[in-house]
């Protein structure tokens, strides 16, 4: 009896936990990205929108030609365009970078539906892959990326499964925020990168390109936006819904601040937030809220707003290298 | 003077812009564009067609009108939408109460109407300004997540305690009574929610230019910290600016429910709330300009729906629309900008 409690519980923590790092990675992915805008001193409220247009590329491309790595290239590519505008926008036009930011999300949301509305969507899918069957473009879901289990990591009890029984978008998200951390702290490109959203005017006296910086800072951002949309759709949640990031773009700009702009407590926090959601969803499959469910939807918006606040108190930030620039355009003094 | 009219320029071709390349696109999926524009144009042409674009425009002429207070102090609120939804929770909240305890004179319906929505949607707006001016904390991103709470709970409410017991189970609140309703301009088509959108444009424009209070507005918009050095507490301007704010959208909210859509549902605001940040800059924050530029945005809305119905072009054609105008016109501040330069530098 009492073991079979503990294989129940056990059980019930492994899919908590698995489905945390599912919901964590699409954080984490913009917000990494995010991250390396920020630290530049280009805030970017265009994320949610390159998400969406990400994760509708991903799905139009994984629906026509089946081709997971090609879908996910095409999204990080789109959204890499959508951070262009910003780039131009903020950085060579030096207008408000605010305001630039929530056009690009209006802009990719209205895309992203345009595109995937079902008449437009059969022709594109068409255009792409003449003998795909019609069937199959009426279609609003695709495969989901395969999980990989690694050896001997995987048969950890409990967290083995939650961690490395994962699909290769989540082990390259693994990867990506200890390689973005080591280049951000540990190399010069990446202190140049921190000091060009200090005091872009101190660095540009040292000879820094503070243009090219940002320009490469947003892009990248822009591509990390994408593949967090790719990974939403194919690597989570393989269902096209319009407007199916849901805000998520936004959450992963608090999960910045959150973070202190740091890719490592990115990730911590990441996980949090995908807990949040997932403890949400785990709630409703145990038929909590099923009269109510909003309120459990409502957890990580509540959850973020309690953050930023709990976060104005916290004394340590003041320690940390905050990017003094951020959202300041700069302007070369001749 | 240059400037001046470089600045309309400016605007109107980034307005063209705007067309040309949603043209393009209406174009690349096999629809003719000539045809597409003919339906727009057709949206204000039709008495009832215009009467529905005019009550559209209507949320959204209100809820700019409250952002431009907010943005001239430099408060990012991007949570009309969300201060929307608060208005409509109150202005349904008392039809219902009306409705069950027989205590609301029809003939106070409407001003009790007016007051909650302007209430409870300034109260959720003055969230985010105590935050921002005690802690410091970031107003754009406040904002945007109360939007998010505010839908989820009129979604609650809706899908729940205020379902219509006689609805067939559709997450529907009861349909209003006639004197919960916004009436017409007697022998149009037209909403006299319009008539209230000029009167709340002369309040706000008012505030702005002639009292202490949009004086400071100003002051703390220009530089938080000469307001300091002027006397100027950041806290009041704040909460009193947000509060205008967001009981602007709320009446906003009161509008969707009682001249649209005559009672309440799910996402019964397709995002005027962002609609309104777009029209806000296009107005260039001037309650005046706001005032046409919401009704027309309102139209873009009718006429979204016109397309997809008659070309089967998705309505988001329309969001793409608007947001390439928003992209365009901030762009065209470079330009402005630029003009300045050289005109400065010609003298």
């Amino acid at each position: 009896m009492g073991a079979e409690v503990v294989a129940v519980g056990v059980e019930w923590l492994g899919a908590f936990l698995s489905s945390t790092v599912q919901a964590g990675t699409v954080l984490l992915l913009a917000a990494l990205g995010e991250t390396y805008a920020e630290r530049s001193g280009i805030l970017n409220l265009g994320v949610e929108g390159m998400m969406i247009v990400g994760a509708a590329f991903s799905y139009l491309i994984t629906l026509a030609t089946g081709n997971d790595l090609l879908a996910i290239l095409v999204a990080m590519g789109m959204a890499t365009l959508l951070a262009l505008i910003h780039a131009v926008i903020s950085i060579s036009f030096r207008l408000n970078q605010i305001v630039s930011g929530l056009a690009i999300t209006l802009f990719g949301l209205g895309l992203s539906g345009y595109l995937t509305f079902p008449d437009v969507r059969v022709g594109i899918l068409r255009a792409i892959n003449p003998s795909l069957p019609m069937s199959m473009a009426y279609r609003q879901s695709t495969p989901k990326l395969p999980d990989i289990s690694i050896p001997l990591l995987s048969q950890i009890p409990v967290i083995g499964p939650a961690f490395f029984r994962q699909n290769a978008i989540i082990y390259a998200s693994y990867v990506l925020t200890v390689l973005l951390w080591w280049f951000l702290f540990k190399t010069r490109p990446g202190l140049n990168i921190r000091s060009v959203g200090e005091n872009p005017a101190m660095a540009d006296s040292l000879g820094i390109n503070v243009y090219l910086i940002r320009y490469v800072a947003t892009l990248l951002g822009g591509a990390l936006a994408g593949l967090a949309g790719a990974f939403l759709f194919i690597g989570y949640q393989p269902f096209w819904v319009e407007g199916m990031t849901a805000g998520r773009g936004f959450v992963a700009l608090a999960l910045v601040i959150f973070a202190a702009w740091s890719p490592l407590r990115v990730m911590a926090g990441a996980y949090l937030f995908g807990g949040v959601e997932a403890l949400q969803f785990r709630l409703q499959v145990l038929g909590y809220g099923t009269t109510a469910p909003q309120f459990l939807l409502m957890l990580p918006y509540v959850t973020t707003i309690i953050v930023l606040v709990a976060l104005s108190y916290e004394m340590i930030r003041k320690k940390i290298g905050v990017p003094a620039a951020l959202a300041i355009p700069y302007a070369r003094e001749e | 003077m240059v400037t001046r009219w470089v600045s309309v320029a400016v605007s109107i071709g980034a307005v063209l812009l705007a067309v040309f390349v949603t043209a393009m696109l209406f174009w690349a999926i096999g629809r003719d564009p000539i045809e597409a524009y003919a339906v727009i144009v057709h949206v204000f042409v039709d008495p009832g067609l215009l009467g529905e674009s005019m009550a559209r425009g209507v949320p959204i002429v209100l809820a700019t009108l409250g952002l431009i207070v907010a943005f001239r102090m430099n408060f990012w609120n991007i949570g009309a939408e969300g201060q929307i939804y608060l208005g409509m929770f109150a202005a349904t909240g008392v039809v219902l109460w009306g409705a069950a305890s027989h205590m609301l004179p029809p003939a106070l319906m409407m001003p009790t109407m007016v007051v909650t929505a302007f209430s409870v949607g300034g109260i959720w707006g003055l969230i985010p300004a105590f935050l921002r001016a005690k802690l410091q904390v970031n107003e754009v991103l406040t904002t945007l997540m109360m939007n998010y709470i505010a839908m989820l709970f009129v979604d609650y409410l809706v899908y729940g305690p205020w379902k219509d017991p006689h609805g067939h189970g559709f997450p529907l609140t009861i349909p209003f009574p006639d004197y919960a309703l916004i009436p017409l301009i007697p022998g149009t088509t037209i909403t006299s929610g319009v008539i209230a959108c000029v009167v709340v444009a002369i309040l706000v424009y008012y505030v702005l230019s002639r009292t202490k209070l949009g004086y400071e507005i100003r002051v703390v918009g220009e530089s938080a910290s000469a307001a300091r050095y002027a006397g100027i507490s950041y806290m009041q301007v704040a909460l009193l600016g947000m509060l205008i704010s967001a009981g602007l959208a709320g009446l906003g909210g009161l509008s969707i429910v009682s001249g649209i859509i005559g009672r309440l549902r799910p996402r019964a605001s397709p995002g005027y709330g962002y609609t309104a940040i777009i029209v806000a800059f296009l107005s260039e924050l001037n309650p005046w300009i706001a005032v046409p530029a919401g009704l027309i945005f309102g139209g873009l809305v009718t006429a979204g729906e016109a397309l997809q119905a008659a070309l089967r072009i998705p309505f988001s054609g329309i969001q793409v629309f608007q947001a390439l105008i928003f992209l365009f016109v901030i762009t065209g501040e470079f330009l402005k900008r630029y003009s300045l330069e050289v005109s400065w530098g010609r003298r």
